[in-house]
Order: structure tokens, then C-alpha cells, then sequence
């Protein structure tokens, strides 16, 4: 008789060993991380145009990293989540005599999301009102924004359009 | 060789059986006659009554800064091998698993049989049991701090655990209840005094899943991991016994 018990206990240790090495302990590749925020660079007279600038580029402020830049015309701009804001420097004609900067700040709420205990959470973003905040005004190439959806849950679809 | 072995092994616990009930019913028949062994009879189902505490939780509550609980243990004699048993206890712990931070506070409470299974020699009396529980607690979760998930960080101290914001905080009066199957055994070191240590396999029944987070682990119940039902446990208790019977004269 105590051998079936010797045998229960050793299956109950077994089940509990293999318990804590489960594949929830790690975070797989699929899982969608926190999102970018997706911009549109659009025509100012024809808002459903798509157009790319010339000599473009983004700069973050805060950081010293450079942002990957995006061969198509939507371009992905990651949020800082430790702040309710960031803002960028949009740059025309980058290098030329008519180098042109207009720095945008971004406006919007985090809302956590949570995965599970081996990814943790993802981070959403709302955007609030004003979205876009321009910070020094005057001779804005920049003419205004439109916003395609103001939550920021995945990367699927744009989530702002820079009218120019 | 070993189908032949098999069977006599089956049918030898059918005779047993029978040879029980061949008791049982001779007994039975006795019994209006001889009034005298009604009285004996009550003697031989030693109602006793057995408690004590689980040595484990409490061991631990006194070692880890991150873990305080404990467990009382208690069970009822009903038949020569049967035994009422209940569990009461209370855990607090805090965890950092993986990426996220938690304190679980909650209590719990088991009820259930255990059948000993030991063939005792006469004077001796030590268990190895097989039991069932039925098993709830009620439990908070207060996630402390957690990380976000991002594979290409590109803004500075982003994989710096958060720890304020809506997300975090507790989530009170939660409820869960599972199912024990336990294995274990019981010592007499002294008189009356019993060593016991038992395994346990748990499987949820149900549970209340915490606001924007998940039960990660319930009091009684220990870690629960995500889709999965299952879990283990096991006390290691420490335990006076009470006989009832001697006094019953």
C-alpha cells in the first residue's frame, strides 16, 4: 500500500515540477508589443492624397536615438511611455538653405493593458484634445492634422495624418 | 505470468470484500440478540478529535520577509478508518513573477474526507491516507509594479517597472474553488502527538479573474499559471489528538 502512495506522491512532484516550467513563463514572439503611433503625411488641399516630402525627417527630443526611417508614407513614431507628451521635430528640406523645423508635440493618455505575467503589460495610448500641439509658430510648413483614430492599440491602421 | 497474477490479485479483493459484507451482515444479526455488544461496538468506533498546525507556513512566515501565513489543521475520527477533515488558513505573499510584481492576501478554508489506508498493528496508530477536498478562498490581488512590453525600446528607461498609475492597486473580494485529491501520512511520534506531511493536487473548479490582471495565485491554492487549471500544494503538519472514546463509558 505505501508503495502507491510512494507512486502518487512522486506524480503529484512530477506534475508540480513540470507545472512551474510552463510555456506562460515565457513571452512568445506573436504577442503584439506596445504601438507605434502610425502617421499619414497627406496633401493639405486633398486630405485623402498621400504625399511624401522632400528631404523629410524626423527627430525625437529627448533622446539621442534616430528614428528608423520608413521608406513608405506612414511613418511610425514610438510614444514615450513615461510621459503624457512627446514631441518631435518634423524637418523639411533637411541640410538645404530653406531647412524648415516645426516641432510638434504629441498629446496623449496611457492606458495599460495587461498580457499576461510573462510579457507583462502592453501600453494603449489615447490621443487627447488638442492631439497635435505645434510648439514654435510661425512659417509652419506644417498646416494642420487630421485624426483617423484616436485610439492606439495596434499598428494596423494609421492613427494620425500631418496635413502639409 | 503477470495477467495470472493480476487476477488472482482481483479476485482475491473480491473475496475480501465479500468476507466483509459476510461480517457486516453476521454482525448485524447479532446485534438485537446480545445487547452486551452494542455497548462494545461503540467502544470500537473511537470517535477522536485531532488538531494542530501546519509547521511549513509556519516555518516560512518566519524565514521570508515576503511570505506570511499559516494553516490550522483539524480533523474528526467518524469511522475506525474514516476521518472529517477541515483546513483553515490565511496567506500573504508577494511575488515578482516575471514581469509583473503582486501581494495576494486572502484566506481559505478545505473540508473533506481522509481514508486511511494503513493496516495498524494493535497499539499502534500511524495513517497513510487518501483524501478529497472541497476548497474556497476569498483573496485580494494588489499588483505593486509591473513592466511593458516592448521589444525594440527606442525611449530611454522604458523597461523601468511601473509602479503608479491605474493600473497597479488592488483588487479586493475575489473568490475562488478547487478541488484537492491528497496523499499523504501521518506519524504517532508520542503519545497523541502526530507528524504529517501531505501532497496535494489541486484543480480549479472556478474563479474570479482580477480586473485587467489574472489570478496568479490563490491562497491555499498556490501559484496558478494561465490556462491551466491545475496546481499542487502540500503542509507539513504538526498535530495533538484528543481521544473522545475513553471518556464514553
Amino acid at each position: 500500500m505505501s508503495k502507491t502512495i510512494f507512486k502518487y506522491s512522486l506524480t503529484t512532484l512530477f506534475i508540480f515540477f513540470f507545472l512551474n516550467c510552463e510555456k506562460d513563463d515565457i513571452c512568445i514572439q506573436d504577442i503584439q508589443e506596445t504601438p507605434d503611433l502610425i502617421l499619414l503625411m497627406l496633401d493639405s488641399e486633398d486630405n485623402n492624397t498621400r504625399k511624401s516630402p522632400l528631404g523629410f525627417r524626423i527627430r525625437a527630443i529627448g533622446t539621442e536615438n534616430i528614428l528608423t526611417q520608413s521608406n513608405g508614407d506612414s511613418i511610425p513614431l514610438p510614444l514615450n511611455t513615461k510621459e503624457k507628451i512627446t514631441q518631435f521635430e518634423f524637418i523639411l528640406n533637411e541640410g538645404n538653405d530653406n531647412e524648415n523645423i516645426d516641432t510638434l508635440q504629441i498629446n496623449y493618455q496611457r492606458i495599460d493593458q495587461f498580457i499576461n505575467r510573462a510579457c507583462g503589460y502592453r501600453a494603449n495610448f489615447i490621443l487627447q484634445k488638442p492631439s497635435i500641439t505645434l510648439l514654435n509658430p510661425g512659417n509652419d510648413w506644417i498646416k494642420g492634422y487630421i485624426i483617423l483614430k484616436d485610439t492606439i492599440t495596434d499598428e494596423k491602421a494609421a492613427h494620425l495624418g500631418i496635413l502639409y | 505470468m503477470r495477467k495470472l497474477h493480476t487476477w488472482a490479485f482481483c479476485i482475491s479483493f473480491l473475496c475480501f470484500s465479500l468476507s466483509g459484507f459476510g461480517q457486516g451482515n453476521d454482525k448485524e444479526e447479532l446485534q438485537p440478540t446480545v445487547t452486551l455488544d452494542t455497548l462494545k461496538q461503540k467502544e470500537k468506533t473511537p470517535l477522536s478529535l485531532r488538531f494542530g498546525a501546519d509547521l511549513y507556513r509556519l516555518t516560512r512566515s518566519q524565514f521570508s520577509d515576503e511570505y506570511n501565513g499559516f494553516e490550522f489543521v483539524t480533523d474528526l475520527r467518524i469511522r475506525k478508518k474514516m476521518f472529517l477533515a477541515l483546513e483553515i488558513g490565511n496567506e500573504t505573499i508577494t511575488k515578482q513573477s516575471e514581469q509583473v510584481n503582486f501581494t495576494t492576501r486572502g484566506s481559505y478554508y478545505k473540508v473533506g474526507f481522509d481514508y486511511n489506508m494503513y493496516e495498524n498493528w494493535e497499539g499502534i496508530n500511524n495513517h497513510v491516507h487518501l483524501g478529497v477536498r472541497i476548497a474556497s478562498s476569498n483573496h485580494s490581488h494588489i499588483l505593486n509594479a509591473y513592466t511593458l512590453l516592448d521589444r525594440t525600446p527606442f525611449w530611454p528607461n522604458f523597461d523601468e517597472a511601473v509602479n503608479t498609475g491605474f493600473a497597479t492597486g488592488e483588487r479586493s473580494n475575489l473568490n475562488a474553488q478547487w478541488f484537492e485529491v491528497v496523499a499523504g501520512f501521518k506519524v504517532e511520534l508520542l503519545s497523541n502527538i502526530y507528524l504529517g506531511l501531505s501532497l496535494r493536487l489541486n484543480r480549479l473548479l472556478d474563479y474570479e479573474k482580477p480586473e485587467n490582471f489574472d489570478a496568479v495565485y490563490i491562497p491555499g491554492f498556490n501559484q496558478k499559471t494561465d490556462e491551466n487549471k491545475f496546481g499542487a500544494s502540500f503542509n507539513y503538519t504538526l498535530t495533538y489528538n484528543i481521544p473522545f472514546a475513553s471518556k464514553k463509558k
